[in-house]
């Protein structure tokens, strides 16, 4: 398994066909480590052969930007449109995900994704889970993709 | 082309996208209705003339499953073609939509000529 590189081919995926986008990936970060500084977090959780959580991370300015680009017009604010949206992106890279694990004959079932926004928040870990975070970048700024999970025995 | 399109997905983005790209793929209609949901996609169907259905899968209230199970026992709009628009793309719940009716799915994320790919057939 090379999750961390699942990751990365399904963000990159999400982006140059939704958002005709190229992103510069970053090194992923396997257990702690690599935390940027968000403004909102969308996250979803996952069941079935594994227990986890995906999550994506993003400062405001990314968040709009991403939002804009799907929505063809500019986004000043982190609104419904921007948490719909930012949901949106990390429930495409789950469903992308769950391909990748079905190759390793994991069969995932994907929740409906949450967002939240805050100035201050963190998001809490799962004890004994696996933690692969990926940075990526993008004109506007960094954000983080970030899987927690378990193989269930 | 003269027909009415439902969009249905719980994200407001995402109607948006298809939408977009309905239109960027060349397959124009004459009104986009949306719905949130199954529940409320059943609302628009009993009200409003609907030529195609795009829906959906995991979707809080009533799913896509349910919203294709419900209006197969419905006179009035079993016969409206659903196709549907997911990340879901396993053979078991891709095969469950296509034994309640769904003529086809689209995998998200998608580009307008690979809406254009599986709808433009059944469209012409």
């Amino acid at each position: 398994m090379n999750i961390g590189q699942d990751m990365i081919d399904a963000t990159t995926d999400v982006f140059s066909t939704m958002l005709m986008m190229d992103l510069v990936v970053g090194d992923p970060v396997e257990g702690k480590g690599g935390e940027i500084l968000s403004n909102i977090t969308s996250m979803l959780g996952l069941g079935g052969d594994i227990r986890g959580m995906l999550a994506v991370h993003c400062p405001a300015k990314v968040a709009m930007a991403i939002t804009g680009g799907f929505l063809g017009m500019d986004v000043d604010e982190l609104d419904e449109d921007v948490k719909d949206a930012i949901g949106e992106i990390a429930n495409m890279v789950a469903g992308n995900l769950k391909v990748a694990f079905a190759g390793y004959d994991l069969k995932i079932e994907l929740a409906i994704p949450t967002s939240i926004v805050g100035e201050s928040y963190r998001v809490g870990g799962m004890l004994g889970a696996r933690r692969v975070a990926v940075p990526f970048n993008m004109e506007d700024g960094q954000f983080l993709v970030e899987l927690k999970y378990i193989v269930n025995s | 082309m003269g027909n009415n399109v439902l969009l249905v997905d719980d994200s407001s983005t995402m109607r948006k996208i298809v939408g977009r790209s309905l239109r960027q793929a060349g397959l124009d209609f004459d009104n986009i209705y949306e719905a949130a949901d199954g529940l409320l996609a059943l609302e628009v169907l009993e009200k409003e003339s609907v030529d195609i259905v795009l829906s959906d899968i995991n979707m809080p209230n009533m799913d896509g499953i349910s919203f294709l199970r419900e209006k197969a026992n419905r006179a009035n709009m079993k016969d409206i073609p659903v196709f549907m628009i997911s990340t879901e793309t396993g053979d078991d719940i891709i095969g469950e939509a296509k034994a309640l009716g769904a003529k086809g799915a689209i995998k998200k994320p998608f580009t307008p000529d690979m809406v254009n790919e599986i709808l433009g057939p059944f469209l012409k």
